[in-house]
Protein backbone atom coordinates (compact mmCIF):
# COMPACT_ATOMS: atom_id res chain seq x y z
CA UNK A 1 0.00 0.00 0.00
CA UNK A 2 1.25 3.39 -0.33
CA UNK A 3 2.68 5.24 2.85
CA UNK A 4 0.84 8.38 2.09
CA UNK A 5 -2.89 6.19 1.81
CA UNK A 6 -1.33 4.02 4.91
CA UNK A 7 -0.73 7.78 7.23
CA UNK A 8 -4.19 8.86 5.77
CA UNK A 9 -5.87 5.90 7.31
CA UNK A 10 -4.13 5.19 10.27
CA UNK A 11 -4.48 8.67 10.99
CA UNK A 12 -7.83 8.19 10.53
CA UNK A 13 -8.32 5.70 12.93
CA UNK A 14 -6.95 7.79 15.27
CA UNK A 15 -8.86 10.59 14.71
CA UNK A 16 -12.38 8.26 14.78
CA UNK A 17 -11.14 7.64 18.11
CA UNK A 18 -10.53 10.73 19.61
CA UNK A 19 -14.01 12.29 18.30
CA UNK A 20 -15.97 9.42 20.01
CA UNK A 21 -13.81 10.00 22.96
CA UNK A 22 -14.35 13.64 23.35
CA UNK A 23 -17.55 14.09 22.47
CA UNK A 24 -20.83 13.92 24.65
CA UNK A 25 -23.05 14.53 21.61
CA UNK A 26 -24.56 11.54 19.95
CA UNK A 27 -24.16 12.37 16.52
CA UNK A 28 -20.46 13.16 16.96
CA UNK A 29 -20.05 10.03 18.59
CA UNK A 30 -21.71 7.94 16.04
CA UNK A 31 -19.30 10.26 13.51
CA UNK A 32 -16.10 8.90 15.20
CA UNK A 33 -17.68 5.56 15.27
CA UNK A 34 -18.23 5.85 11.20
CA UNK A 35 -14.50 7.08 10.82
CA UNK A 36 -13.48 4.56 12.25
CA UNK A 37 -15.05 1.49 10.48
CA UNK A 38 -14.44 3.24 7.44
CA UNK A 39 -10.74 3.63 8.05
CA UNK A 40 -10.20 -0.04 8.77
CA UNK A 41 -11.96 -1.33 5.79
CA UNK A 42 -9.25 -0.84 3.34
CA UNK A 43 -6.78 -1.50 6.01
CA UNK A 44 -8.82 -4.95 6.15
CA UNK A 45 -9.08 -5.30 2.92
CA UNK A 46 -5.38 -5.05 1.46
CA UNK A 47 -4.48 -8.30 0.66
CA UNK A 48 -6.97 -9.10 -1.94
CA UNK A 49 -7.47 -12.94 -1.98
CA UNK A 50 -11.15 -13.87 -0.81
CA UNK A 51 -10.69 -14.75 2.93
CA UNK A 52 -10.34 -11.11 3.29
CA UNK A 53 -12.95 -9.47 1.20
CA UNK A 54 -15.06 -11.82 3.09
CA UNK A 55 -13.88 -10.38 6.23
CA UNK A 56 -13.79 -7.29 5.57
CA UNK A 57 -17.64 -7.73 3.77
CA UNK A 58 -19.05 -9.16 6.97
CA UNK A 59 -17.08 -6.69 9.31
CA UNK A 60 -18.68 -3.41 7.11
CA UNK A 61 -22.20 -4.87 7.53
CA UNK A 62 -22.17 -5.49 11.40
CA UNK A 63 -20.79 -2.28 12.13
CA UNK A 64 -22.91 -0.08 9.94
CA UNK A 65 -25.83 -1.89 11.09
CA UNK A 66 -24.71 -1.35 14.59
CA UNK A 67 -24.03 2.64 13.93
CA UNK A 68 -27.30 3.05 12.39
CA UNK A 69 -29.01 1.26 15.49
CA UNK A 70 -27.04 3.58 17.75
CA UNK A 71 -28.15 6.80 16.09
CA UNK A 72 -31.55 5.36 15.42
CA UNK A 73 -31.65 4.80 19.25
CA UNK A 74 -30.45 8.33 20.12
CA UNK A 75 -32.93 10.04 17.66
CA UNK A 76 -35.78 8.40 19.32
CA UNK A 77 -33.87 9.70 22.40
CA UNK A 78 -34.27 13.08 21.44
CA UNK A 79 -37.55 12.54 19.54
CA UNK A 80 -39.08 12.05 23.41
CA UNK A 81 -36.74 14.07 25.43
CA UNK A 82 -35.29 16.36 23.63
CA UNK A 83 -32.07 15.42 24.70
CA UNK A 84 -28.69 14.69 22.35
CA UNK A 85 -26.46 14.37 25.51
CA UNK A 86 -24.33 10.89 25.88
CA UNK A 87 -24.95 10.81 29.42
CA UNK A 88 -29.09 11.48 29.57
CA UNK A 89 -30.04 8.99 27.34
CA UNK A 90 -33.24 8.60 29.54
CA UNK A 91 -35.53 6.92 27.12
CA UNK A 92 -35.74 3.65 28.39
CA UNK A 93 -36.26 1.78 24.76
CA UNK A 94 -33.85 3.78 23.38
CA UNK A 95 -31.48 2.67 26.36
CA UNK A 96 -32.07 -1.19 25.49
CA UNK A 97 -31.63 -0.34 21.43
CA UNK A 98 -27.92 1.37 22.49
CA UNK A 99 -26.97 -1.50 24.54
CA UNK A 100 -27.90 -4.14 22.05
CA UNK A 101 -26.23 -2.11 19.55
CA UNK A 102 -23.05 -1.56 21.39
CA UNK A 103 -22.70 -5.10 22.01
CA UNK A 104 -22.96 -6.12 18.58
CA UNK A 105 -19.87 -3.22 17.81
CA UNK A 106 -17.72 -5.09 20.55
CA UNK A 107 -19.39 -8.54 19.76
CA UNK A 108 -20.89 -9.93 22.99
CA UNK A 109 -22.81 -12.82 23.03
CA UNK A 110 -26.23 -13.18 21.30
CA UNK A 111 -24.29 -10.99 18.84
CA UNK A 112 -20.65 -12.73 18.35
CA UNK A 113 -21.02 -14.38 15.35
CA UNK A 114 -19.40 -12.09 13.18
CA UNK A 115 -16.29 -11.74 15.64
CA UNK A 116 -14.67 -15.40 15.17
CA UNK A 117 -14.89 -15.05 11.60
CA UNK A 118 -13.75 -11.50 10.80
CA UNK A 119 -10.82 -12.16 12.87
CA UNK A 120 -9.23 -15.28 10.66
CA UNK A 121 -9.89 -13.16 7.13
CA UNK A 122 -7.37 -10.89 8.64
CA UNK A 123 -3.70 -10.95 9.25
CA UNK A 124 -2.16 -10.96 12.45
CA UNK A 125 -1.72 -7.26 12.73
CA UNK A 126 -4.84 -5.84 11.22
CA UNK A 127 -6.03 -8.70 13.82
CA UNK A 128 -4.25 -6.79 16.27
CA UNK A 129 -5.66 -3.29 15.73
CA UNK A 130 -9.37 -4.72 15.59
CA UNK A 131 -8.91 -6.61 19.05
CA UNK A 132 -7.53 -3.66 20.94
CA UNK A 133 -7.89 -0.07 18.93
CA UNK A 134 -11.68 -0.69 17.79
CA UNK A 135 -12.51 -1.40 20.88
CA UNK A 136 -11.78 1.98 22.44
CA UNK A 137 -14.41 3.95 20.87
CA UNK A 138 -17.53 1.78 21.62
CA UNK A 139 -16.47 1.49 25.41
CA UNK A 140 -16.14 5.25 25.81
CA UNK A 141 -19.56 5.08 25.27
CA UNK A 142 -20.64 2.15 26.93
CA UNK A 143 -18.84 4.07 30.05
CA UNK A 144 -20.96 7.06 29.75
CA UNK A 145 -23.79 5.50 29.43
CA UNK A 146 -23.31 2.81 32.22
CA UNK A 147 -25.39 4.49 34.72
CA UNK A 148 -28.75 4.44 32.39
CA UNK A 149 -28.83 0.89 31.21
CA UNK A 150 -30.94 -2.10 32.06
CA UNK A 151 -28.56 -4.01 34.80
CA UNK A 152 -30.93 -7.40 34.11
CA UNK A 153 -29.75 -6.49 30.47
CA UNK A 154 -25.85 -6.40 31.49
CA UNK A 155 -25.62 -9.41 33.71
CA UNK A 156 -27.15 -11.54 31.15
CA UNK A 157 -24.50 -10.18 28.21
CA UNK A 158 -22.15 -10.56 30.57
CA UNK A 159 -22.38 -14.19 31.47
CA UNK A 160 -23.66 -15.19 28.34
CA UNK A 161 -20.30 -14.17 26.50
CA UNK A 162 -18.25 -15.14 29.11
CA UNK A 163 -20.16 -18.75 28.65
CA UNK A 164 -19.75 -18.52 24.96
CA UNK A 165 -16.53 -17.29 24.54
CA UNK A 166 -15.03 -20.13 26.66
CA UNK A 167 -16.96 -22.72 25.15
CA UNK A 168 -16.78 -21.59 21.16
CA UNK A 169 -13.29 -21.69 21.83
CA UNK A 170 -13.27 -25.42 23.28
CA UNK A 171 -13.03 -26.36 19.62
CA UNK A 172 -10.71 -24.32 17.42
CA UNK A 173 -7.40 -25.24 16.17
CA UNK A 174 -7.01 -21.55 14.56
CA UNK A 175 -4.93 -19.22 16.85
CA UNK A 176 -7.24 -16.26 15.20
CA UNK A 177 -10.52 -17.77 16.26
CA UNK A 178 -9.30 -18.98 19.53
CA UNK A 179 -8.01 -15.16 20.27
CA UNK A 180 -11.54 -13.92 18.87
CA UNK A 181 -13.60 -15.80 21.14
CA UNK A 182 -10.88 -15.39 23.84
CA UNK A 183 -11.95 -11.55 23.51
CA UNK A 184 -15.49 -12.70 24.00
CA UNK A 185 -15.14 -13.88 27.07
CA UNK A 186 -13.06 -10.89 27.89
CA UNK A 187 -15.66 -8.82 26.94
CA UNK A 188 -18.19 -10.39 29.04
CA UNK A 189 -16.31 -9.83 32.64
CA UNK A 190 -15.98 -5.69 31.26
CA UNK A 191 -19.83 -6.23 30.79
CA UNK A 192 -20.80 -7.74 34.38
CA UNK A 193 -18.82 -4.93 36.57
CA UNK A 194 -20.40 -2.42 34.51
CA UNK A 195 -23.19 -1.25 36.51
CA UNK A 196 -21.47 -1.74 39.79
CA UNK A 197 -17.79 -0.26 39.14
CA UNK A 198 -17.68 0.98 35.69
CA UNK A 199 -13.83 2.05 36.40
CA UNK A 200 -13.18 -1.66 36.63
CA UNK A 201 -14.61 -2.15 33.64
CA UNK A 202 -11.61 -0.18 32.46
CA UNK A 203 -8.82 -1.52 34.30
CA UNK A 204 -9.99 -4.97 32.23
CA UNK A 205 -9.92 -3.22 29.39
CA UNK A 206 -6.60 -1.73 30.13
CA UNK A 207 -5.11 -4.97 31.06
CA UNK A 208 -7.19 -7.28 28.67
CA UNK A 209 -5.17 -4.80 25.25
CA UNK A 210 -2.04 -5.68 27.25
CA UNK A 211 -2.27 -9.21 27.52
CA UNK A 212 -3.94 -9.75 23.79
CA UNK A 213 -1.17 -7.32 22.20
CA UNK A 214 1.26 -9.47 23.70
CA UNK A 215 -0.35 -12.45 22.29
CA UNK A 216 -0.79 -10.99 19.11
CA UNK A 217 2.53 -9.89 18.53
CA UNK A 218 3.80 -12.79 19.66
CA UNK A 219 2.09 -15.16 16.99
CA UNK A 220 3.26 -12.27 14.31
CA UNK A 221 6.87 -13.08 15.82
CA UNK A 222 6.85 -16.63 15.06
CA UNK A 223 4.21 -16.20 12.02
CA UNK A 224 1.77 -18.35 13.53
CA UNK A 225 -1.82 -19.12 12.75
CA UNK A 226 -2.67 -22.77 13.31
CA UNK A 227 -1.85 -24.34 17.06
CA UNK A 228 0.28 -26.99 14.90
CA UNK A 229 2.58 -23.96 14.30
CA UNK A 230 3.22 -23.37 17.76
CA UNK A 231 4.59 -26.98 18.29
CA UNK A 232 8.01 -25.28 15.84
CA UNK A 233 8.48 -22.00 17.74
CA UNK A 234 10.98 -23.88 20.74
CA UNK A 235 13.17 -24.29 17.71
CA UNK A 236 13.13 -20.49 16.17
CA UNK A 237 12.98 -18.44 20.09
CA UNK A 238 13.24 -21.00 22.76
CA UNK A 239 13.17 -17.98 25.41
CA UNK A 240 10.04 -16.24 23.52
CA UNK A 241 8.29 -19.95 23.68
CA UNK A 242 9.17 -19.95 27.66
CA UNK A 243 7.56 -16.76 27.79
CA UNK A 244 4.19 -17.69 26.29
CA UNK A 245 3.29 -20.26 28.66
CA UNK A 246 2.96 -17.05 31.16
CA UNK A 247 1.24 -14.99 28.79
CA UNK A 248 -0.98 -17.73 28.32
CA UNK A 249 -1.89 -18.34 31.61
CA UNK A 250 -2.18 -14.40 32.46
CA UNK A 251 -4.87 -14.37 29.80
CA UNK A 252 -6.73 -17.12 31.29
CA UNK A 253 -5.99 -15.37 34.81
CA UNK A 254 -4.15 -17.48 36.88
CA UNK A 255 -2.65 -16.16 40.27
CA UNK A 256 0.52 -14.88 40.38
CA UNK A 257 0.05 -13.22 36.54
CA UNK A 258 -1.49 -9.82 35.33
CA UNK A 259 -4.45 -11.24 33.99
CA UNK A 260 -5.47 -12.51 37.75
CA UNK A 261 -6.18 -9.03 39.02
CA UNK A 262 -8.79 -7.95 36.97
CA UNK A 263 -10.76 -10.83 37.64
CA UNK A 264 -9.65 -10.59 41.48
CA UNK A 265 -11.18 -7.16 42.05
CA UNK A 266 -13.99 -8.29 39.85
CA UNK A 267 -15.13 -11.17 41.84
CA UNK A 268 -14.22 -8.82 45.43
CA UNK A 269 -16.92 -6.63 43.75
CA UNK A 270 -19.82 -8.80 42.78
CA UNK A 271 -19.37 -10.87 46.27
CA UNK A 272 -19.45 -7.61 47.69
CA UNK A 273 -22.85 -6.68 46.66
CA UNK A 274 -23.97 -9.80 47.47
CA UNK A 275 -24.28 -11.45 43.99
CA UNK A 276 -22.11 -14.56 44.60
CA UNK A 277 -23.73 -17.10 42.43
CA UNK A 278 -23.02 -14.61 39.37
CA UNK A 279 -19.78 -14.13 40.66
CA UNK A 280 -19.50 -18.19 40.76
CA UNK A 281 -20.91 -18.54 37.65
CA UNK A 282 -18.67 -16.40 36.24
CA UNK A 283 -15.91 -17.74 37.77
CA UNK A 284 -16.45 -21.24 36.49
CA UNK A 285 -17.27 -19.85 32.90
CA UNK A 286 -13.56 -18.92 33.05
CA UNK A 287 -12.73 -22.63 33.31
CA UNK A 288 -13.52 -23.15 29.40
CA UNK A 289 -11.58 -20.54 28.43
CA UNK A 290 -8.55 -22.03 30.99
CA UNK A 291 -8.54 -25.13 29.18
CA UNK A 292 -8.00 -23.94 25.83
CA UNK A 293 -5.24 -21.48 26.66
CA UNK A 294 -3.64 -24.78 28.35
CA UNK A 295 -3.92 -26.35 25.41
CA UNK A 296 -2.00 -23.90 23.82
CA UNK A 297 0.68 -23.84 26.36
CA UNK A 298 0.86 -27.84 26.03
CA UNK A 299 1.14 -27.45 21.87
CA UNK A 300 4.31 -25.09 22.67
CA UNK A 301 6.10 -26.48 25.49
CA UNK A 302 5.19 -29.89 25.99
CA UNK A 303 5.01 -31.87 22.44
CA UNK A 304 6.92 -31.90 19.10
CA UNK A 305 5.83 -31.22 15.99
CA UNK A 306 4.46 -33.88 14.19
CA UNK A 307 6.84 -33.03 11.32
CA UNK A 308 10.33 -34.98 10.65
CA UNK A 309 13.11 -32.18 12.47
CA UNK A 310 16.55 -33.54 11.33
CA UNK A 311 17.72 -30.10 13.12
CA UNK A 312 17.62 -29.70 16.98
CA UNK A 313 17.05 -25.59 16.18
CA UNK A 314 16.89 -23.94 13.07
CA UNK A 315 19.56 -22.04 11.78
CA UNK A 316 19.24 -18.23 13.82
CA UNK A 317 18.88 -15.60 11.19
CA UNK A 318 18.68 -11.93 13.14
CA UNK A 319 14.53 -11.07 12.73
CA UNK A 320 13.56 -7.99 11.01
CA UNK A 321 11.10 -7.79 13.25
CA UNK A 322 10.93 -5.31 16.10
CA UNK A 323 11.10 -7.03 19.05
CA UNK A 324 11.12 -4.12 21.90
CA UNK A 325 7.45 -3.74 21.68
CA UNK A 326 7.11 -7.71 22.03
CA UNK A 327 9.72 -7.76 25.12
CA UNK A 328 7.99 -4.87 27.38
CA UNK A 329 4.26 -5.77 26.49
CA UNK A 330 4.92 -9.36 27.39
CA UNK A 331 6.62 -8.30 31.08
CA UNK A 332 3.60 -6.01 31.48
CA UNK A 333 1.55 -9.00 30.72
CA UNK A 334 3.42 -11.54 33.17
CA UNK A 335 4.32 -9.07 36.13
CA UNK A 336 1.96 -6.47 36.40
CA UNK A 337 0.10 -8.20 39.48
CA UNK A 338 2.69 -6.67 42.87
CA UNK A 339 1.46 -3.49 41.86
CA UNK A 340 -2.40 -4.34 42.09
CA UNK A 341 -2.91 -1.33 44.72
CA UNK A 342 -0.66 1.11 42.55
CA UNK A 343 -3.07 0.78 39.63
CA UNK A 344 -6.41 -0.03 41.60
CA UNK A 345 -5.55 3.63 43.03
CA UNK A 346 -4.46 5.49 39.65
CA UNK A 347 -7.91 4.75 38.35
CA UNK A 348 -10.20 4.93 41.29
CA UNK B 1 -45.62 9.22 19.88
CA UNK B 2 -46.46 11.53 16.54
CA UNK B 3 -47.27 10.48 13.32
CA UNK B 4 -43.70 11.43 11.93
CA UNK B 5 -42.22 9.94 14.78
CA UNK B 6 -43.94 6.53 14.13
CA UNK B 7 -43.65 6.38 10.29
CA UNK B 8 -39.43 7.04 10.08
CA UNK B 9 -39.53 4.48 12.96
CA UNK B 10 -41.01 1.97 10.85
CA UNK B 11 -39.53 3.09 8.28
CA UNK B 12 -36.21 2.08 10.27
CA UNK B 13 -37.33 -0.91 11.24
CA UNK B 14 -38.21 -2.10 8.05
CA UNK B 15 -34.96 -1.87 7.12
CA UNK B 16 -33.60 -3.34 9.83
CA UNK B 17 -35.86 -6.49 9.57
CA UNK B 18 -34.90 -7.11 5.77
CA UNK B 19 -31.51 -6.65 6.61
CA UNK B 20 -31.42 -9.04 9.17
CA UNK B 21 -33.82 -11.83 7.43
CA UNK B 22 -33.71 -11.03 3.62
CA UNK B 23 -29.82 -12.48 2.60
CA UNK B 24 -29.68 -13.17 -0.53
CA UNK B 25 -27.78 -10.86 -2.47
CA UNK B 26 -25.44 -8.06 -0.97
CA UNK B 27 -27.20 -5.22 -2.95
CA UNK B 28 -30.24 -5.97 -1.17
CA UNK B 29 -28.32 -5.53 2.19
CA UNK B 30 -26.66 -2.30 1.04
CA UNK B 31 -29.97 -1.06 0.39
CA UNK B 32 -31.47 -1.96 3.30
CA UNK B 33 -28.53 -0.05 4.44
CA UNK B 34 -29.22 2.72 2.83
CA UNK B 35 -32.94 2.98 3.54
CA UNK B 36 -32.16 2.79 7.64
CA UNK B 37 -29.88 5.30 6.87
CA UNK B 38 -32.69 7.74 4.77
CA UNK B 39 -35.64 7.29 8.05
CA UNK B 40 -32.62 8.46 10.23
CA UNK B 41 -32.37 11.60 7.78
CA UNK B 42 -35.90 12.23 7.87
CA UNK B 43 -35.78 11.81 11.61
CA UNK B 44 -33.39 14.20 11.97
CA UNK B 45 -34.67 17.09 9.47
CA UNK B 46 -37.87 16.78 10.86
CA UNK B 47 -36.46 17.57 14.70
CA UNK B 48 -34.78 20.57 13.39
CA UNK B 49 -37.88 21.91 11.39
CA UNK B 50 -39.93 21.51 14.53
CA UNK B 51 -37.57 22.70 16.69
CA UNK B 52 -37.10 25.44 14.22
CA UNK B 53 -33.05 25.42 15.50
CA UNK B 54 -30.65 26.70 13.59
CA UNK B 55 -27.91 25.07 15.09
CA UNK B 56 -29.48 21.66 14.12
CA UNK B 57 -30.30 22.50 10.79
CA UNK B 58 -26.87 21.27 9.23
CA UNK B 59 -26.68 17.74 10.96
CA UNK B 60 -29.37 16.02 8.12
CA UNK B 61 -26.66 17.13 5.39
CA UNK B 62 -23.77 15.45 7.66
CA UNK B 63 -25.61 12.39 8.35
CA UNK B 64 -25.92 12.15 4.68
CA UNK B 65 -22.70 12.92 3.88
CA UNK B 66 -21.34 9.87 5.88
CA UNK B 67 -24.28 7.88 4.54
CA UNK B 68 -22.96 8.35 1.22
CA UNK B 69 -19.71 7.42 2.51
CA UNK B 70 -21.04 4.36 3.51
CA UNK B 71 -22.62 3.59 0.54
CA UNK B 72 -19.63 4.09 -1.62
CA UNK B 73 -17.62 1.30 1.06
CA UNK B 74 -20.45 -0.65 0.69
CA UNK B 75 -20.97 -0.72 -3.02
CA UNK B 76 -16.34 -1.04 -3.50
CA UNK B 77 -16.93 -4.44 -1.26
CA UNK B 78 -19.41 -5.29 -3.29
CA UNK B 79 -17.48 -5.51 -6.57
CA UNK B 80 -14.33 -6.78 -4.58
CA UNK B 81 -16.62 -9.78 -3.12
CA UNK B 82 -18.20 -10.48 -6.93
CA UNK B 83 -14.38 -10.30 -8.45
CA UNK B 84 -13.09 -12.67 -5.52
CA UNK B 85 -15.76 -14.88 -4.96
CA UNK B 86 -17.86 -15.10 -8.60
CA UNK B 87 -20.88 -14.31 -6.92
CA UNK B 88 -22.76 -11.38 -5.31
CA UNK B 89 -24.64 -13.77 -3.41
CA UNK B 90 -24.32 -13.80 0.58
CA UNK B 91 -24.86 -17.56 1.01
CA UNK B 92 -20.90 -17.56 -1.06
CA UNK B 93 -19.27 -16.13 2.17
CA UNK B 94 -18.54 -19.23 3.25
CA UNK B 95 -14.81 -19.57 3.28
CA UNK B 96 -14.00 -18.41 6.98
CA UNK B 97 -16.62 -20.66 8.65
CA UNK B 98 -15.72 -23.54 10.95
Amino acid sequence: MNPYVLMILISSLGIGTTLTFMSSHWLLAWMGLEINTLAIIPLMAQQHHPRAVEATTKYFLTQATAAAMILFASTTNAWMTGEWNIQQLSHSPSTTLVTFALALKIGLAPMHFWMPEVMQGLDLTTGLIMATWQKLAPFAIIYQISSTTNPTLLTTLGILSTLVGGWGGLNQTQLRKILAYSSIAHMGWMIIILQFMPKLTLLNLMIYIIMTSAMFMMFKYNNATKINYLTLTWSKSPVLATLTMPMLLSLGGLPPLTGFMPKWLILQELTKQNLAITASIMALATLLSLFFYLRLCYAMTLTLSPNTTNTSSTWRIKSPQMTMPLATISTLTIMLLPITPTIFSLIM
Amino acid sequence: MTPVHFSFSAAFILGLMGLAFHRTHLLSALLCLEGMMLSLFIALSMWSLQLESMSYATTPVLLLAFSACEASAGLALLVAATRTHGTSHLQNLNLLQC
